[in-house]
């Protein structure tokens, strides 16, 4: 047990921290909430007046707001479902040992450290209509004649988006699961052949029950993640073609730094941070049922 | 391993070294440090510092006329914060900078388009007493309108930007053709010279959704006799049948394979990437296309003029480019000014132009001597700026921008009808104007 003194001076050293906490997350968090029953924008000439909850009538009649969290979403969901599967693929693959595997280590991060801005350039090319290398290749194979508009087709725009988002940060889940994977013993596989199991079997009981908790932090690393993606989608299609791509937190960034609307733009800080706090929350739920087990 | 142990060895003794003077170091920084900055300066006459951000490619530029100004100015110190490259990163640093009150900017280097935002917010000064009615006649007239909210002035043009309408002489000349005036022309040519096999395309412009489709659709809109916003009636004008019928030309370009289908996701360089390499014969871009293109296979076979229109209409070309601003909390406004009209003078202007390639915005510059002998083409782009058309001077210009892309991209990718699209966006845009 510990004694008094010892429980004072643990507070005391958590203290600074709790300060950097406090200040970081809890005051812009607190504020977002207190601005949010205000309007502040450009008509008020910046200065706060309080709407009580006008802010949140608006946003329920605001089409734009839920297109933007329904393309969000598409776009999380199908994200972060490749990458996991190819993410764990990777992994796999790089546990085994092979000739060069540390070459190919090092690798397999490079467009995870790539700046997301210069990636997205270099994607919205591949994906161009008359230059770009999709559109070559796809002819070439004799799949198409006249080049896809790959990034003006509202559907396509979103699949080109999450093609260029899981090749940059597959390299992360994989790393990951690496780390997850090298911590499971050999001795368990061996056994495990003894009495007679197939590598699929192995697989699916030992593998990927022991990963599940590296595979449920990678989840929600990457979940928060693209949930606010801005700048790939910035760079890659603005938002376009006719706002299909357009995501929470750009929508965000256009009311507060462009439209100088922030009662109304704490108001969608606030409900963004209420939905991933419940996605959040429900993931860390399943986190500790798979610890307890 | 014997590297290793060398390392180590030879980083203890360094650290020993550092140890020893530490104290000395530590000393003379500080005495350095008191004589830099409280005895120095009041044994001095400090000058006033002027500071503005400007995006480091352009500050670069402007390098030379600081270095001159800074001579010619003994008494002030003018100063330039180099920025992203990115203009709309520029817009955020300047909108941070004056939201958390005490802006190190005194100056500030604007966009076209942010002007009446900046302007309704508070955070310019009110330049009109400054400026006398005959110096205001010697810049561009839409230039000196841009820089208007409210019928007074914030912002001096610096340089002009417009845009018009690329064409490859070659061809024309040979299926004997002369220019296109209208909307009709360009796409007859156009669809001829395609079947005549000498393009592959016919028409490119900015159909992305940002802020560049904007700026191209008000030309058309103009040429079509049709409007967006009135600035003074507050009135909108996209669901007018002219608005429609402009939505429809667009529309019509990419129908008829005139323009690509990626068109709807083309900003500036990807156009003019098609049009230097030969793939196209028109070309919907700003000035600054003319000399990149000297340097490309179609160098000496094209020109410019101004953008086409509909039947009995005029043409019109967006306005953009570059003026300066005083920033409401600079404590030094007259030296802002003195830094203002250095950089605006005609023969400030002349060697920028000179050394850079961009647009005067001062009438006289087009056809001064020296800018002729270097650029040929300047005497026919006052032909183009001089039609020019203004995004409207509204504070949400931003967000009434936004609505009509989003619309306006929905109508040229075929999601809505040009009809629907543009009644949307006008029922939005009354929202947003009544809000």
């Amino acid at each position: 047990m510990l004694n008094k003194q010892e429980k004072i001076t643990g507070w005391l050293l958590l203290l600074p921290a709790l300060f950097i906490l406090g200040l970081v997350f809890i005051y812009p968090i607190a504020r977002a909430f207190y601005l949010s029953w205000f309007t502040e924008n450009l008509g008020t000439q910046l200065l706060p007046v309080f709407t009580g909850i006008g802010n949140y009538q608006r946003m329920l009649g605001d089409g734009r707001f839920w297109q933007s969290i329904f393309n969000t979403s598409i776009f999380t969901i199908g994200s972060v479902t490749l990458e996991l599967f190819l993410g764990l693929g990777v992994a796999l693959v790089l546990n085994k040992s092979f000739f060069g595997r540390g070459i190919v280590r090092t690798i397999a991060i490079v467009p995870w450290a790539l700046p997301t801005a210069v990636m997205g350039l270099a994607w919205a090319w591949i994906f161009n209509d008359q230059y770009g290398v999709v559109n070559d290749i796809l002819s070439r194979l004799g799949i198409i004649d006249t080049g896809i508009n790959w990034l003006g087709t509202p559907a396509l725009a979103m699949i080109a988006l999450i093609v260029a988002d899981v090749w940059k940060t597959t390299p992360f889940i994989s790393i990951i699961l690496l780390a997850g994977l090298q911590s499971i013993s050999e001795d368990l596989y061996e056994a495990h052949r003894m009495d007679g199991a197939t590598s699929w079997q192995s697989f699916c009981q030992i593998t990927l029950p022991l990963l599940m908790p590296q595979i449920l932090i990678a989840l929600l690393f990457r979940f928060a993640q693209s949930f606010g993606v801005f700048d790939l989608v910035q760079v890659m299609t603005g938002g376009g073609p006719a706002g299909t791509t357009e995501t929470v937190s750009i929508y965000i960034y256009s009311t507060i730094m462009r439209y100088l609307d922030f009662g109304y733009g704490a108001a969608l800080v606030v409900v963004t941070f209420l939905l991933l706090i419940v996605a959040v929350g429900i993931t860390s739920l399943m986190l500790k049922k798979v610890r307890l087990d | 391993m014997r590297i290793y142990h060398l390392l180590l060895e030879s980083t203890k003794y360094s650290l020993k070294l550092i140890k020893s003077q530490a104290w000395w170091i530590v000393l003379w920084a500080s005495l350095i440090f008191t004589f830099q900055w409280w005895i120095l300066p009041g044994w001095t006459q400090q000058p006033i510092t002027i500071k503005t951000l400007i995006r480091a490619d352009e500050a670069q530029q402007l390098e030379p006329l600081v270095t001159k100004f800074n001579q010619q100015h003994p008494d002030i110190k003018f100063q330039i914060v180099e920025a992203p490259s990115d203009s709309n990163q520029v817009e955020d640093l300047y909108t941070s900078s004056f939201l958390l009150g005490n802006s190190p900017f005194d100056l500030v280097y604007m966009d076209i388009v942010w002007t009446p935002k900046f302007a309704a917010a508070g955070w310019l000064q009110d330049l009109s007493d400054r400026l006398s009615q005959n110096e205001a006649q010697k810049y561009l007239k839409g230039d000196i309108e841009g820089g208007m909210y409210e019928n007074k002035l914030y912002r001096l043009p610096f340089r002009s930007d417009a845009g018009m309408l690329y064409y490859r002489q070659d061809l024309l000349d040979k299926a004997g053709y002369a220019a296109p005036e209208t909307f009709q022309e360009l796409l007859e040519i156009s669809q001829d010279l395609q079947q005549q096999g000498l393009v592959e395309w016919g028409y490119v412009w900015q159909g992305k959704q940002y802020e560049g489709l904007a700026a191209m659709f008000v030309e058309i809109l103009q040429g079509s006799g049709a409007f967006w916003v009135d600035p003074d009636t507050l009135e909108v004008g996209l669901d007018r049948p002219q608005a429609i019928e402009a939505v429809e030309f667009l529309r019509q370009a990419i129908a008829l394979q005139v323009s690509p289908p990626g068109v709807t996701t083309y900003a500036e360089e990807e156009t003019r990437l098609l049009f230097q390499n030969g793939k196209v014969a028109f070309l919907r871009n700003w000035p600054y296309v003319y000399s990149l293109a000297l340097d490309s296979p179609i160098a000496g076979k094209y020109s410019i003029k101004p953008m086409v229109h509909a039947v009995g209409q005029s043409s019109g070309a967006t306005l953009g480019g570059w003026g300066i601003g005083i920033a409401k909390t600079s404590k030094h406004p007259d030296a802002a000014w003195e830094v203002i009209k250095f950089l605006s003078s005609e023969a400030s202007q002349r060697e920028f132009i000179l050394a850079t390639g961009f647009v005067p915005s001062r009438v006289a510059l087009f056809n001064d001597k020296a800018i002729v002998a270097k650029y040929n083409y300047y005497p026919k782009l006052l032909g183009v700026v001089q039609s020019s058309a203004l995004r409207p001077p509204i504070s949400q210009y931003a967000q009434a921008s936004d609505i009509l892309q989003r619309y306006l991209s929905a109508a040229i990718t075929g999601k809505m009808t040009p009809e629907k699209a543009m009644q949307a966006a006008a029922i939005e845009t009354r929202n947003l104007l009544a809000s």
